[in-house]
């Protein structure tokens, strides 16, 4: 055979070479193994890594609608202008050589390739300018500097046809460069559509533009139920719980509050990826979708949108102060029908990133914070709607409605009652005069139902008033640290006795405890419906993204009871009546809620608020309706208002006007998604 | 077109058929992969066909193949009568190349005319091996005497420094082990060869010590800067001066990683094409720009081709040079006469020199230097030269039996 016969040869030189020879080709072999074969995972891994990029996709976000499917939250097309940097490289090579030239040339030298053989030959008698050198680092920065020029020009004459001022600064070309030279340079986020038909007319193209179609959020409402709904920022702080570390990020957003907050996970759905193929100099060379994302669930609420525009619009009609909250819900099963919170903000402005002036006006005002939502994470004095509580707590404690105190007048100011016993000292707003338990409530008298609070007793209010469940979260779906538990007295503390008697008074009006505007709500409805506490419920259900199927991800059961008053039907049926005749009576508190042919029950309520020697109120209509057939609880609170009837009462009665007309009585199912 | 020529001389087995049949492979391969890595942009950028690499490839081959059958109808001892000549003309270019050369990469060593470039080296390895040859072919008793052997080291002395002026280490270092190899053979005294081996080990470990560490007035060989960090990053040393200040250090440290891309690029190429490969023209690394641009059809064709054909392609390479290496091995033993027998060793060490060295530079085994890989690499010079080394093997062969 041909190798093995020279191992044989004569010569030992000969055999020497030949061994020589076989050696040399088999340390290849080896050589070749260890890296082919062994090496082959290391080295396809290192080619993996330098060629080719992944990118994280955001999903398609989840939209939020209202109870017959109406769209609160949805998605808009927006138009965007990218520049594609690896379409340009060529360019970038060429200004580049253009811009050397001109350096070398000014400094009289030149670097041009050597000339051929006979030009050569004919130059050595000729005196040849001297070559330069472009030393490395400037060579970079003239690059830089190439890029700029291209891209600045292609930037520029984009501008110039839609007739936009475009600026591209330098630094920011050369970061995107340095950072993610594989994904395309956006120039312009927002172009409309007459700008987009203006950039994609056929007779007119620039090489290395390209307008992309991208999803964005979108507020058909503007700034309506900002609250409930939540807003969203840029998610940035990517705590990748998805496990791949990616080489880009698309720009995506989370969640801040609200809703979007709450079901940040369902709504976000899953980020698909995509793999770019970079060359060598790291610009893209083709992509391959590897994980499509899987578009986010859409949500469906229990808000209605019509009674939502009634609960703002009448919000926003109170004159002056513009800080308060409403709730609308349907007493038979907790539905939250409105949320409204004032002051208000446009979670749209949020998309682009708020400009400082809005962000002073969300944080730095005092006492405005209009990113708070009050109906939930605000906690105030529920002043006189709470006689409510103290009424349930002296009927059961054997108050008999009907019999009648004498309220002494107030020496200071006389036309107004007065509260007097030992040290006790409480002012009165009601006149003095006899009262029974109706006319106590219509009039709202301090005087009364500090008697019947004091009767009571400590544990016996408190205790009612955990039935209700103050003091404690309703568990709405938000986050828990966008929901308030109010301020109730710890048990322990009164019951050893060192609550002195006159917190005792305040407490039965309503004072020194807070609650928030839903809690409230939650109690009437409780009163309404014959003693039944409900969790309220805001979300019905989270559906499948995808418009073809309808399947339900998850689904909250309507009319979740909390727990049962337990309360004999004659008191709670004399306290409607009496929160009737409130409204109805021409001697009530709250005959500024009244509407035509429509029995609104109502309790109002003043609080007042010491604190820093300012004196401030907060004031409240707590109601429900109609009589007959309770159906939608309404509360109503508007900081620094007047009182109660004269600030909050109106609201409470467009509200009610509102849904009076909304439908004949006949509970409605949450309609599917159209 | 050599085989109707050679069977008019009616005796058997006058074509060494494995070697010319591992050629022609060599030849499709080389063809087929040159049109991978470049076709591609060609294509794009509309150059005409006859103007791709490949094609001038193909022409370079027919043009060898011709040179090959013209040199079949001499002897090989009438040809090496003519060899001082070449060897004279040889130098004579490489002097030329000095003074009008075109400078790639800061060396000088080509020579532009006009369409066609020329190499000079690549031509004074092969006019060196017959002028050596034929020095070596006297009786055996005259080489040892000290004056002869003196005389064959300056015949080898004399093209080695002039391309290692241009500079070219890489392949003015292929002067010495053919020159070796061939004296070897050719039976000069061992006392002398042990010398030799001792002198250029100490000369080659002073001159990569100067390269490597001496401070840069010491310097003898003045390389071109990438040269010098090519061996620095071989033997891993450090790019900065023992004195650098750390912002010079830390731009040393980015050169490295620089000059350490290429050789990386190699063997991820090499690496990543696996047993089977990516399949042809589905090769990544030069499409992407990782390989250098200039390189990967000439240089470092071999990892083109260990990417897209794997490590069964590679074994098929070997084999097919290694029939070629052999085949010249076993004529070098039938030659009959030593010039026959000393020019069949030079072609065999010149072939497997530029194979060892190539390929092992592809796999991190030896530096990254500018060395051809035979009949694979593009390049007109490269592949006339193998061509006509193939060709004197032939031609000892078919002329050995006319005593």
């Amino acid at each position: 055979m041909l190798v093995f016969d020279q191992f044989n040869q004569a010569e030992r030189p000969l055999r020497w070479i030949a061994a020589v020879v076989a050696g040399g080709l088999l340390l290849l072999l080896a050589g070749l193994l260890k890296v082919q074969i062994l090496g082959h995972r290391r080295f396809e891994q290192s080619l993996q890594t330098q060629s080719f990029q992944s990118v994280r996709v955001p999903a398609l976000r989840g939209r939020i609608l209202d109870r017959d499917g109406r769209e609160l939250v949805g998605n808009a097309p927006r138009y965007r202008l990218d520049v594609y940097l690896e379409a340009l490289s060529r360019d970038f090579g060429r200004e580049h050589g253009r811009l050397r030239r001109e350096i070398l040339a000014a400094r009289g030298g030149t670097n041009t390739p050597t000339p051929g053989f006979w030009a050569r030959v004919v130059g050595k008698f000729r005196r040849e300018p001297p070559r330069l050198l472009i030393r490395p680092e400037e060579n970079a920065l003239l690059w830089r500097q190439a890029r700029y020029q291209v891209v600045s020009n292609v930037v520029a004459r984009v501008a110039a046809k839609v007739g936009l001022p475009l600026t591209l600064t330098e630094s920011e070309l050369h970061r995107h460069w340095a950072n993610s030279r594989a994904l395309p340079l956006a120039v312009l986020r927002k172009l409309t559509p007459q700008q987009v038909a203006l950039l994609t007319e056929q007779s007119w193209s620039i090489h290395g533009v390209s307008v992309e179609l991208q999803a964005t959020r979108h507020y058909p409402h503007g700034a309506l139920a900002a609250h409930a709904l939540g807003y969203l920022v840029r998610a940035d702080d990517f705590t990748d719980d998805e496990g791949d570390s990616f080489d880009y990020r698309l720009r995506d957003y989370r969640g801040a509050a609200g809703l979007e907050a709450a079901f940040d996970a369902a709504l976000r759905g899953t980020s698909g990826s995509k793999s770019l193929l970079v060359n060598s100099y790291g610009y893209r060379v083709g992509e391959t979708v590897t994980s499509p994302p899987v578009p986010g669930q859409n949500l469906v609420t229990t808000l209605d949108l019509g009674v939502q525009k009634a609960a703002e619009a009448a919000l926003a009609a109170v004159s002056g102060e513009e800080r308060g909250a409403v709730v609308v819900l349907d007493v038979r099963n907790g539905d939250v029908l409105a949320m409204a919170s004032a002051p208000s903000f446009d979670p749209g402005e949020w998309i682009d990133g708020i400009t400082r002036a809005r962000w002073t006006d969300f944080y730095d005002v005092p006492k405005r914070t209009p990113l708070m939502n009050r109906v939930t994470d605000g906690a105030y004095s529920p002043g006189s709607t709470f006689k409510i509580v103290t009424a349930l707590a002296a009927l059961e404690n054997g108050l008999d409605p009907d019999r009648v105190m004498v309220v002494e007048p107030n020496p200071a100011k006389p036309g107004k009652g007065l509260f007097q016993r030992g040290n006790i000292r409480i002012e009165d707003l009601a006149p003095p005069g006899p009262y029974d338990f109706r006319r106590a409530f219509i009039r709202s008298s301090n005087a009364y139902f500090i008697e019947q609070g004091l009767e009571a007793g400590y544990e016996r209010l408190l205790s009612t008033a955990h039935r209700f469940h103050f003091g404690e979260q309703t568990r709405i779906q938000f986050r828990a640290s966008e929901e308030r538990s109010g301020w109730m007295p710890e048990p322990a503390e009164a019951r050893s006795g060192r609550w002195p008697l006159g917190r005792l008074a305040n407490f039965s009006i309503g004072q020194e405890v807070t609650v928030t505007p839903l809690q409230l709500a939650v109690m009437v409805a409780a009163v309404a419906n014959g003693g039944t506490v409900h969790y309220p419920r805001l979300v019905d259900r989270l559906e499948s993204g995808d418009p073809l199927s309808d399947e339900t991800a998850y689904a909250v059961r309507p009319g979740q009871v909390r727990s049962r008053l337990e309360a004999r039907p004659e008191h709670l049926a004399r306290i409607r009546a009496a929160m009737r005749d409130d409204v109805l009576d021409p001697e009530g508190t709250g005959t500024s809620a009244r509407v035509a042919d429509y029995a609104v029950c109502g309790k109002t309520g003043t609080a007042e608020i010491k604190g820093n020697g300012i004196k401030d109120k907060v004031t409240w209509f707590a109601s429900f309706a109609p009589f007959e057939s309770p159906r939608y609880a309404v509360v109503v609170m508007v900081e620094s208002g007047a009182s109660g009837g004269r600030t909050c009462g109106p609201v409470a009665r467009a509200i009610h006007e509102h849904l009076r007309t909304r439908d004949a009585g006949t509970p409605r199912p949450i309609a599917a998604i159209p | 077109m050599n085989g109707s020529l050679l069977q008019t001389r009616r005796t058997e087995g006058h074509i060494l058929w494995p070697l010319w049949l591992s050629v022609l492979g060599l030849m499709v391969v080389s063809a087929m992969f040159i049109f991978s890595t470049t076709g591609g942009p060609e294509i794009s950028r509309d150059v005409p066909w006859y103007l791709w690499t490949a094609s001038r490839q193909v022409a370079a081959f027919g043009v060898g193949l011709v040179a090959v059958a013209v040199l079949m109808l001499v002897d090989y001892s009438r040809l090496a009568r003519w060899s001082m000549v070449a060897y004279w003309l040889s130098v004579v270019l490489l002097v030329v190349v000095h003074i009008m050369g075109t400078s790639r990469n800061g060396a000088r060593r080509w020579l532009d005319l006009g369409p066609i470039q020329f190499q000079p080296s690549e031509l004074a390895k092969l006019a060196f091996l017959f002028a050596i040859a034929n020095f070596l072919a006297r009786p055996a008793s005259e080489l040892r005497s000290p004056g002869v052997f003196l005389r064959s080291l300056g015949l080898t002395l004399l093209p080695l420094l002039l391309i290692l002026k241009q500079p070219d280490l890489g392949s003015s270092l292929v002067f010495l082990p053919i020159a070796l190899v061939m004296m070897a053979v050719a039976g000069v005294p061992t006392r002398f060869l042990v010398r030799l081996v001792g002198g250029a080990a100490v000369l080659g470990s002073l001159i990569v010590a100067d390269i490597l560490f001496a401070p840069e007035s010491w310097r003898l060989i003045r390389l071109q800067e990438y040269q010098r960090e090519r061996l620095l990053v071989y033997f891993d040393a450090d790019f900065a001066s023992r004195s650098a200040t750390p912002e010079q250090r830390q731009r040393a440290a980015q050169r490295k990683r620089q000059m350490s891309w290429n050789v990386e690029q190699a063997l991820i190429s090499v690496g990543s094409g696996g047993l089977t490969g990516k399949g042809w023209r589905e090769g990544t690394q030069h499409r992407l720009g990782y390989l250098p641009r200039l390189g990967a059809h000439n240089d470092f064709i071999f990892s083109v081709i260990a990417e897209e054909r794997g490590f069964l392609g590679s074994l098929a390479v070997i084999v097919l040079y290694g029939i070629i290496l052999f085949s010249g091995i076993k004529t070098a033993g039938e030659a009959r006469d030593r010039l026959g027998r000393l020019l069949a060793v030079g072609v065999v060490t010149l072939l497997f020199i530029h194979i060892f060295v190539n390929i092992g530079m592809n796999i991190k085994l030896m530096p990254v230097t500018g060395i051809p890989l035979p009949l694979l690499s593009a390049g007109g010079t490269s592949v006339l030269c193998s061509l006509i080394a193939v060709g004197v093997l032939q031609n000892i062969h078919l002329y050995r039996k006319r005593y």
